[in-house]
C-alpha cells in the first residue's frame, strides 16, 4: 500500500510519498522518506520490494552525485531518467533484479522546464505530465486526468495533491501515515509542509 | 501474468506507395488495463528514410530502439555513410536472432525508401528475426488480427502520398477502436523522395 | 559457429515460471519434398508461413541456396531454418575455397546434422538437402535433433502427409525431368489444398549436373483477384493535430551532405 504521487506544473515537479515504512501487515515507521536528491534539481521517488528499493536508489545517487563531482555538471532529468532505465534493464537480466518502481521529477537546469519520469520494475520509461505509482495509480490518476492542466501554478499543484491524498485517506483500505511532499524548482528542491491530520469524512 | 507482448499493448503498421512508403503506430503504454502514458511513440527514425517500428514488452522496444540507435550510429561512423533499409533489416534480423534462446519480447517493422532507386521497402520480423518482406504492408502488435483485416482490404497498389496516409491511418485508427490495450492517438510518417511527412493524429481517448 | 546471446534467458525463464508463454515465432507450418530422377533431383516447396492461426506472409521463399548445386528446403521455426542454412552455406563455401573442391552434398547434410544435434531440437530446423556433385545426385532429409535419412523421394513438414501421399500413388523409378516437376508440384499442391498449414504457390528448383533451374511462384492456384472496387479515401478524411515536414533540402540547415561525383572507377562497392 505504498503511495507515490508526481505533478508537474508550469514551472516546478510535485513528488509526494507515503510515510508508512511498513512490513507485511505492521507499521514499523511514520515517518519514512521514500525519495532521494539525485542532484540539485532531481528528485527520485520509489516503491517496491523491502531492501531492492533503498539498495538502488541510493546506488543510483551515488552515481548521479558521482557524475556531478567529476564533471562539474548535473546531469538533466531526462538523462538521469534514461540512466536509471538503463540500469534497471540491466538489472532485470540478472540473476536477482531489483524490484522496484520509481518515479523521477525534475527541472531542467539550463530550460527550467519541469519533467517527470514514469519507471516501473520492468524498466518501462514514459514521460508523464501527472502519474502514481502503486494502488494509488486507480484512485489519482482519474482525477488528475479531470483536473491537470500543464501550466498550473504550485498553489494549483498543490491543491490536486490535497485532492489525491484525501481520495487515498478514503478508499485506501490501509492506513499510509500520509505524505511526505517536496517540491522542484529552479532554485532546488524543498519539503513542503503537508497537512497529514486533517480529518477526511467518508461518502 | 499475461504474454509479455500484450501487457503493454500498442500497434504498428507499415504500407507501400508509389515511390513513398508509410509507417505508423498508436502512442498507449498501459499496464494490462490501466493507461499509463499516452505519449509513447513506437516508432523510431535512424536516418533520412530508414524507419523502425517496435510493439511489444515496453522495456525491450526503449532498450531496442536504443541498441539499434548505438548500432547504427557505430556503422554510420565506420562507414561513413547512412545505413540502407534492406541494411538495416539484415542488422534487426541478426541482432534478434543472437537472443534465439533468450529474445527480446518486441515485434519490429521497418520501413524506408532505397537511397539509390528510390525503391520503397517494407519487412516485418518475429521476436527472433525471421524477416518477413512483403510487398503490400506489414502489421504488428496487439491489434494484429485487427490491421491485417484493414489493410487486407483497403490496400491497393501504387497509392499516392495522400492517399496513402489516408489508407493507412484510418487503417490503424479504425483497427486500435476494436483493441482495448491500443490506440490514444497515433504518428504517422510519410516518407518520400526529398521530404518526411509526420503526422499526429487525432485519435479515441478511451 | 554461433555465438548464441543467452543474456535474456534467466528473465525470460524467471518469467515463464511467473506463467508468462514464451513467443510465437514465425513457423512455416509447411509442406516440402523432394524427388530424384534421372540426371538431376528437384525440391519444391509452398509459400505460406504462418504464426499460429495467422497467416503472417502469403508469398515467403522456403528455398535456400546452399551452394549453386546445392539447395534446401526447409520446415520448422522459420528464423532456425532461415539462419541455420545461412550460417552453413557460409561454412560450405569456406570449405570448399580450402579444399579446392566443389562442395558436396553428404558434407552439407552431415554440417547441419552435426549443428542441429548440438542443439538438441531446440534449433527448430527440418530440411530437405538435394544436390548435384562429381559423386552423383543426392537427397536427405535432416531433422531437428540431428537424425537423418536418405531416399529417392522425400516429404516433411505439417503437409507432408498430403504430399507422401502424391509420391506413394504415383511415383515410379527412372522419372523424366518434366514427370518429376509435375510429382513434386502435385505433391506440394496436396499439400496446399488438404493441409491447414500451407497455401499460396508452389516454389520448385531442379538441380542438374550442369545447373540449377529455380522456378519461382512455379504455380499460382491461389491468385487475389482485382479489387472490383476502390476503397481509397478522399483526401481530408483523417483528422490530424500536428503535422512536420522534414525536406532533404532543409537538413543542409544542420548538416552539410555531399553527393559523391562517379568520376573514379574504383568507386567503393555499396549496397543496392
Amino acid at each position: 500500500m505504498e503511495v507515490l504521487l508526481g505533478i508537474t506544473g508550469k514551472d516546478f515537479t510535485l513528488i509526494a510519498a507515503s510515510k508508512a515504512a511498513m512490513r507485511g501487515a505492521t507499521i514499523l515507521k511514520v515517518s519514512d522518506d521514500k525519495t532521494r536528491q539525485l542532484n540539485k534539481h532531481t528528485l527520485m521517488a520509489f516503491s517496491g520490494e523491502a531492501g531492492d528499493t533503498v539498495q538502488f536508489a541510493e546506488y543510483i545517487q551515488a552515481n548521479a552525485q558521482l557524475y556531478s563531482m567529476r564533471n562539474e555538471t548535473d546531469l538533466s532529468p531526462s538523462a538521469l531518467a534514461n540512466f536509471v532505465r538503463g540500469e534497471l534493464a540491466s538489472s532485470l537480466r540478472s540473476r536477482k533484479p531489483y524490484n522496484v518502481n520509481l518515479l523521477l521529477g525534475g527541472v531542467d537546469p539550463i530550460t527550467h522546464k519541469p519533467s517527470l519520469y514514469w519507471l516501473d520494475y520492468l524498466a518501462s520509461l514514459a514521460p508523464v505530465p501527472y502519474a502514481a505509482h502503486g494502488y494509488a495509480q486507480y484512485y489519482c490518476l482519474s482525477l488528475l486526468d479531470k483536473h491537470h492542466q500543464p501550466d498550473i501554478s504550485l498553489e494549483r499543484g498543490m491543491e490536486l495533491l490535497r485532492l489525491c491524498a484525501d481520495e487515498l485517506k478514503r478508499r485506501l483500505p490501509i492506513d499510509f501515515k500520509g505524505l511526505i511532499v517536496k517540491v522542484v524548482t529552479k532554485d532546488g528542491i524543498e519539503v513542503k509542509p503537508f497537512d497529514e491530520d486533517a480529518v477526511v469524512r467518508g461518502t | 501474468m499475461s504474454s509479455p507482448f500484450s501487457i503493454n499493448g500498442g500497434a504498428c503498421v507499415a504500407m507501400v506507395g508509389k515511390d513513398c512508403v508509410a509507417i505508423a503506430c498508436d502512442l498507449r503504454l498501459g499496464l494490462q488495463a490501466l493507461t499509463v502514458s499516452n505519449n509513447f511513440p513506437k516508432v523510431f527514425q535512424y536516418g533520412d528514410n530508414v524507419f523502425l517500428g517496435l510493439t511489444g514488452l515496453a522495456t525491450d522496444v526503449s532498450t531496442v530502439s536504443d541498441l539499434f540507435r548505438y548500432k547504427v550510429n557505430m556503422y554510420r561512423l565506420r562507414e561513413e555513410r547512412h545505413i540502407a533499409p534492406r541494411t538495416f533489416a539484415n542488422l534487426v534480423s541478426s541482432s534478434l536472432y543472437e537472443r534465439r534462446f533468450g529474445p527480446y519480447f518486441v515485434s519490429p517493422v521497418v520501413a524506408g525508401l532505397d537511397p539509390t532507386t528510390g525503391a520503397p521497402f517494407i519487412c516485418g520480423f518475429d521476436s527472433i528475426g525471421c524477416i518477413d518482406f512483403a510487398k503490400d504492408f506489414i502489421v504488428s502488435g496487439t491489434a494484429t488480427e485487427q490491421l491485417f483485416g484493414m489493410c487486407e482490404s483497403l490496400w491497393e497498389p501504387d497509392l499516392g502520398p495522400d492517399a496513402l496516409f489516408e489508407t493507412i491511418s484510418q487503417s490503424l485508427l479504425n483497427a486500435v477502436d476494436r483493441d482495448a490495450l491500443s490506440g490514444w492517438g497515433a504518428h504517422v510518417y510519410i516518407i518520400e523522395k526529398d521530404k518526411v511527412t509526420k503526422r499526429l493524429l487525432k485519435g479515441r481517448q478511451d | 559457429m554461433p555465438g548464441f546471446d543467452f543474456s535474456n534467458y534467466n528473465r525470460n525463464a524467471a518469467l515463464h515460471a511467473r506463467g508468462v508463454p514464451l513467443p510465437k515465432a514465425t513457423s512455416t507450418g509447411t509442406t516440402i519434398v523432394g524427388c530424384i530422377y534421372e540426371g538431376g533431383v528437384v525440391i519444391a516447396a509452398d509459400t505460406r508461413a504462418t504464426s499460429g492461426p495467422i497467416v503472417a506472409d502469403k508469398n515467403c521463399e522456403k528455398l535456400h541456396y546452399i551452394a549453386s548445386n546445392i539447395w534446401c528446403a526447409g520446415a520448422g521455426t522459420a528464423a532456425d531454418t532461415e539462419f541455420t542454412t545461412a550460417l552453413i552455406s557460409s561454412q560450405l563455401e569456406l570449405h570448399a575455397l580450402s579444399t579446392g573442391r566443389k562442395a558436396r552434398v553428404v558434407t552439407c547434410m552431415t554440417m547441419l546434422k552435426q549443428h542441429l544435434f548440438r542443439y538438441q531440437g531446440h534449433i527448430g530446423a527440418y530440411l530437405v538437402v538435394a544436390g548435384v556433385d562429381p559423386t552423383g545426385t543426392h537427397l536427405f532429409t535432416v531433422h531437428a535433433h540431428g537424425s537423418t535419412d536418405k531416399l529417392p523421394y522425400v516429404t516433411m513438414g505439417s503437409g507432408s502427409l498430403a504430399a507422401m501421399s502424391v509420391f506413394e500413388t504415383q511415383w515410379k523409378a527412372s522419372l523424366t525431368r518434366d514427370e518429376a516437376v509435375k510429382l513434386c508440384a502435385d505433391a506440394i499442391e496436396a499439400g496446399i489444398w488438404n493441409d491447414l498449414g500451407s497455401g499460396s504457390n508452389v516454389d520448385v528448383a531442379v538441380i542438374t549436373a550442369d545447373k540449377t533451374t529455380l522456378m519461382r511462384n512455379y504455380i499460382k492456384p491461389n491468385e487475389r483477384t482485382q479489387k472490383l472496387r476502390s476503397y481509397a479515401f478522399p483526401k481530408g478524411t483523417t483528422a490530424v493535430l500536428n503535422e512536420k515536414i522534414i525536406r532533404k533540402a532543409d537538413l543542409g540547415n544542420f548538416v552539410s551532405v555531399h553527393e559523391l561525383t562517379e568520376e573514379n572507377d574504383d568507386k567503393m562497392e555499396v549496397d543496392t
